[in-house]
């Protein structure tokens, strides 16, 4: 995993005004409409923005394992609320992917596929290894 | 014992040095921002060559990263770095010139534009604007590094939201303003009131009464140009019943009205000379003055506070004297800071009370109302408008364009942009870089190679002038590398 493929592609599909984050959830509900439910106290767009900036934060500071341990154990808590099962970490990170795919194009190389699975993967271990 | 003394232990209050506030610098403010909405009004000082981005300092930065602060009187608090996504990790480098202006050079994903131009690098002083493409927009501002400390008690707010009195504003005019107003209201002089229509003077009013020792009983108002001249003075001093005319109810006046209490005069200037004479007996301490058909002489303890937006000569020079206190009230062109501010509380307000518009036009975070969807080219061209009735005008543009929106955001819709102008000061951009080769390939690139978005996007008029500049360079929109042919 290389945190500078990690950014410069998450830069790349967030310069594309706001269809990087709408993009995501429309494959996502489209997916698996079941979902949609746990998205009803926010807008749309302000769903949109949380994401972006969630995950933008989190590829920041992936080298730094004091912020990830105390970022991602928030975010299991939120998630546990919300409602977020164990079988739902696939379907989010196959849409993430999907997303950055289709946004990057060409760009979208072995390279950066993988260092965005290698990262998900780490991040879902993260938050599901309380469970 | 002989001691010498040198400069730095100077202690006379009178001569210690002064230039704690004088020491002045350009500064960036927060004006709108796509992710971070809730740090509008946030500065980033530059007073040597600074770098922006997202997050904290990088090792090959050229300058060390400017901080943003929330400046209030007597402090300046430092916030946390930039957070926003669609902010690269280093996107502009600002540096002083030396001579009021600074270089601000753009390094970033997203493409800058400053007063509306797209463009690689610009000098820029007080009064430009610079955005970031869909992420964030500053308003270049000149202040002190530090504001000249204020009554705590006047500072016990949010940063950016409006004060106990309404009064809303985080620059240095509103401080300055704010400082004068408890100044004025702590004396019990009479106060007049400067400033043009829409600035705000009903408002510095309330907030004089308000903070004033006669804060408990009712500010009295009434606007002097609606008085009909025939009985401005039974509307000021009252009348016993039935005089001048058969018929005619008693009226206390309203300096009867406001005994104990803050009458307030606005368009002051309106007043006809013979009138003005009237009130210079009742202005004096004690405060006599006679209902018209009585001779009993009576007392008020009023404190008159006035207003106008004439010039001082439209005022009889010894009905001016009477008041100790003049002070200045802003128009937006002194506090264009405050602008950003100003609406984020118009917006706010016009939510609470309008169910519809709040559903229509913000989002909502945990169920709750959160921020407006407001388009970033609206604020920017609002920062460089010539306001001439100010904050009333800014709630008209507003509303201009809620109700002219095409869609769920409040945008700069053709009914606005009819409006609006520039102002000179902000039109002073100094050369900005021609569009390079590399920043329409990214743009093209970044926009799925639409001309009509990568156009929008580099704050191109239309797609025609990207197409001259695609063929100016040999590019061409269709091609994957944008090699090629212009199409």
């Amino acid at each position: 995993m290389d945190p500078r493929i990690l950014r410069e592609s998450l830069e790349t599909v967030l310069a594309m005004d706001d269809k990087f984050p709408r993009r995501f959830y429309e494959i996502l509900f489209e997916r698996h409409p079941q979902v949609s439910s746990l998205f009803v106290r926010s807008s749309a767009g302000a769903q949109q923005k949380m994401f972006a900036q969630k995950l933008c934060a989190i590829v920041d500071h992936v080298e730094d394992a004091e912020w990830m341990t105390r970022e991602l154990e928030r975010m299991r808590v939120a998630h546990d609320e919300y409602g977020v099962t164990a079988e739902m970490f696939p379907w989010v990170g196959d849409a993430l992917l999907d997303t950055l795919r289709e946004a990057l194009g060409s760009g979208f190389t072995a390279e950066v596929e993988q260092s965005w699975r290698v990262a998900y993967a780490r991040l879902t271990s993260t938050l599901l290894k309380e469970r | 014992m002989r001691t010498e003394s040198t400069a730095s232990e100077i202690s006379l209050p009178w001569e210690r040095p002064r230039n704690v506030f004088e020491a002045r610098a350009l500064h960036l403010v927060l004006a709108w921002s796509l992710d971070e909405p809730d740090r509008l009004g946030e500065a980033i000082p530059i007073r040597d060559a600074v770098c922006v981005g997202r997050g904290g300092a990088l090792a090959d930065d050229p300058a060390p990263r400017g901080q943003p602060f929330r400046m209030r009187p007597g402090t300046t608090r430092s916030c946390s770095p930039i957070a926003s996504a669609r902010i690269s990790r280093l996107h502009l480098v600002v540096s002083p010139t030396g001579n009021g202006t600074a270089e601000i050079r753009s390094v970033g994903r997203a493409v800058m534009r400053v007063n509306g131009r797209a463009c690689t690098s610009a000098e820029v002083r007080a009064g430009d604007v610079v955005e970031i493409h869909n992420a964030a927009v500053f308003l270049v501002t000149e202040r002190p590094l530090q504001l000249p400390v204020v009554d705590e008690e006047l500072t016990r707010f949010a940063f950016g939201a409006p004060d106990r009195f309404g009064v809303v504003g985080e620059g240095e005019a509103a401080w300055e303003m704010r400082s004068a107003l408890a100044f004025a209201a702590s004396t019990d002089r009479h106060v007049l009131l400067l400033g043009e229509s829409g600035a705000g003077k009903e408002l510095a009013a309330r907030t004089i009464h308000g903070l004033s020792s006669r804060h408990a009983k009712s500010l009295v108002s009434r606007n002097a140009a609606t008085m009909p001249e025939s009985l401005l003075d039974a509307e000021l001093f009252g009348n016993v019943k039935n005089y001048p005319n058969p018929g005619m109810p008693e009226r206390l006046g309203l300096i009867g009205e406001a005994d104990g209490s803050t009458l307030f005069l606005d368009e002051i200037g309106d007043l006809p000379e013979a009138h003005q004479v009237h009130l210079l007996r009742v202005l004096d301490s004690d405060g006599e003055y006679q209902r018209l058909g009585e001779s009993k002489v009576r007392r008020s303890s009023f404190r008159l506070v006035a207003a106008t937006n004439r010039p001082l000569e439209a005022l009889k020079h010894d009905f001016l004297a009477r008041f100790t206190h003049r002070v200045n009230i802003h128009g937006l062109g002194d506090r264009r800071d405050d602008i950003p501010l100003l609406l984020a509380t118009l917006l706010k307000r016009t939510a609470t009370r309008n169910g519809a518009i709040a559903a229509k036009f913000f989002e909502r975070r945990g169920g709750e109302i959160a921020e407006p969807r407001l388009a970033p080219d609206l604020v920017a061209r609002l920062l460089r408008h010539t306001f001439t009735h100010h904050v009333r005008e800014l709630d008209r543009l507003l509303w201009l364009a809620i109700g002219s929106a095409p869609a769920d955001y409040i945008g700069l819709t053709p009914a606005v942009e009819a409006e609006l102008n520039d102002s000179e000061e902000s039109a002073t951009v100094v050369a900005p870089t021609e569009l390079d080769r590399d920043a329409i390939v990214k743009a093209l690139a970044e926009n799925g190679r639409s001309p009509s978005k990568a156009a929008k996007a580099l704050g191109l008029k239309n797609r025609y002038v990207l197409l001259r500049l695609l063929k100016k360079h040999g590019l061409s929109a269709a091609s994957e590398d944008g090699e090629g042919e212009a199409s």
